[in-house]
């Protein structure tokens, strides 16, 4: 038995309804009450979301996923297909499971995919990602008045994100690729 | 950190006390420092200890704690004969995740009134966020353009959630029933509080603070709570099952939370003890009560008080997502190792 304060993303709990797969988690106190752990929750079989809140002192059961370091091999009518470097064996994920991640994925990138008995259920990719920016509005002078003002911004790959106004096309910048937001120049 | 979100931080701290001063209110410094910190079971104060040659008696040293809230000082003060006080500090509470909405340090205003209830405090909040809002060149339309949305905790229930909450509140079974029907977990410790937070975190706090489409804020005071979960609240005198306490959403961030003040020396005596009970069920230390305050009760009548998080104003304000974006140096900063 586990505790719910070892909830993270990528981890999979059973209960008797099957295997579920944190999607997000978040501690929350509310008002002066007791610490919980609201989470959302997908099931391996069904494909069942579930949003679940948890005590933190609850217990759960936590199966062991294995990670494994992965190369990003393509994407195509099937999914995004990744390889193991070591065993040359190939995973498969659906546009699906992979969801916003896929936007960062590149060519040969290597990432970390957790497996369960073999099949894959989770992508983890670098936090911090570099990017050239291929499109963005010059700055128009005399709009800094109110602070942090951003533009939208098109990065290589299509990706759009919000930036600082000072921020040039073909400069290179670095992205949260939890959040997708700009942290800083390259 | 972002300098600009800090400049502009400092900003609203000055219209938060523009805004109190022209209502008549009078600022307070409340110490920081006290011998006996609130005793909220799920607060967790920091402690440190004061050394004198005056405290001979007692080794030279005692042990202190850094508030959680200036509540204990400011209702004294209204004991004393005050009226329409705040108080804007920083605040302290241990064990918290630091996860973009939390500090351990952070800022926290609190304003009371005389002979008051939960509508002038929903009053008083309201108008000074639009206030600062207007003040601040930003435009936030949902701030400024629709009254802000009043509801009860059970209407928020039954709209969000689709639960009447009113059958179940002295059947902790019958809840839990209901719990497991809405795919919770539900564990015999579980106390009648845990078993509704399971259902409100899930299902009706994230929308509290969104319009249908979740495309624009709808402020909203969440109010009248059931009793248990207002230690130091007055109970509602229409309905003793529920008392006067109310919370502010905006967005998906929890900015107020107010009583109208219990002032029954007795009662409250009773429901500290039993908070006390608490923190020894979980494991915490606990400390005596604070006698001085429960002395000084009576005297503060009919009182309501709002806790408002500063912080977090200055982050809807910013449109910033993490508290560490509008504080300098916060605890991430202070206590985490640099990241390679």
């Amino acid at each position: 038995m586990a505790s719910t304060s070892e909830i993270k993303k990528g981890i999979v709990i059973q209960d008797p309804q099957g295997l579920w797969l944190v999607v997000e988690f978040q501690h929350v106190n509310p008002g002066k009450g007791a610490a919980f752990v609201r989470t959302r929750i997908k099931n391996l079989q069904t494909g069942k979301v579930l949003e679940v809140t948890y005590k933190t002192s609850e217990s759960i059961t936590i199966v062991e996923v294995e990670h494994r370091r992965m190369q990003y091999l393509y994407h195509d009518a099937t999914g995004y297909t990744f390889m193991d470097n070591a065993s040359y064996e190939q995973v498969t994920m659906s546009d699906e499971e992979v969801g916003d991640q896929g936007q960062y994925l590149r060519d040969g990138m290597e990432v970390n995919v957790s497996t369960f008995e073999g099949r894959p259920i989770a992508l983890e990719l670098p936090r911090k990602m570099t990017f050239k920016i291929t499109q963005t509005m010059p700055a128009v002078a005399g709009n800094t008045a109110s602070g942090n003002v951003t533009k939208e911004a098109t990065l290589e790959g299509g990706i759009k994100i919000q930036v600082p106004i000072f921020i040039k096309e073909g400069e290179e910048v670095i992205v949260n690729t939890e959040t997708g937001e700009y942290v800083e120049r390259a | 950190m972002n300098l600009e979100n800090v400049k502009r931080r400092s900003q609203v701290i000055k219209r938060i006390r523009a805004f109190f001063d022209d209502q008549g209110f009078l600022e307070m410094h409340t110490p920081r420092l006290v011998a006996l910190p609130g005793q909220e079971p799920h607060l967790d104060p920091l402690w440190t200890e004061v050394h004198s040659p005056s405290l001979q008696a007692t080794s030279y040293k005692l042990q202190a704690g850094l508030i959680t809230s200036p509540e204990y000082a400011m209702k004294r003060l209204l004991a004393e004969g005050l009226d329409k006080i705040y108080d804007l500090g920083s605040c302290f509470r241990d064990g918290e995740p630091w996860d973009g909405t939390h500090d351990p340090e952070f800022l926290l205003l609190e304003w009371y009134r005389r002979d008051a209830g939960l509508e002038e405090l929903m009053k008083d909040t309201e108008e000074m966020i639009r206030y600062v809002a207007s003040s601040l060149l930003i435009t936030h339309y949902s701030l400024l353009s629709q009254p802000f949305r009043r509801l009860t905790v059970s209407e928020a229930m039954k709209q969000y959630a689709n639960v009447d909450l009113e059958p179940l509140l002295d059947d902790r079974e019958a809840l839990a029933q209901v719990v497991i029907e809405h795919g919770q977990t539900v564990q015999p410790t579980d106390t009648w509080d845990d078993l509704f937070f399971k259902i409100f975190l899930s299902e009706v706090e994230p929308s509290l603070g969104w319009n249908d489409d979740r495309t624009a804020f709808q402020p909203t005071f969440l109010y009248n709570y059931p009793a248990s979960m207002a230690a130091l609240a007055r109970k509602d005198s229409k309905d003793q099952r529920f008392a006067l306490r109310t919370e502010l959403y905006i967005g998906d961030l929890e900015l107020a939370n107010g009583f109208a003040e219990l002032a029954d020396p007795v009662e409250q005596r009773k429901r500290f003890q039993e908070e006390r009970e608490l923190r020894r069920s979980l494991g915490k230390n606990t400390w005596p009560l604070d006698e001085r305050f429960l002395k000084a009760l009576p005297s503060m009548g009919n009182a309501a008080g709002m806790a408002f998080g500063v912080d977090r104003l200055v982050m809807l304000l910013a449109g910033a997502s993490s508290i560490n974006d509008v504080i300098p140096f916060s605890a991430r900063e202070k206590f985490v190792p640099e990241e390679e």
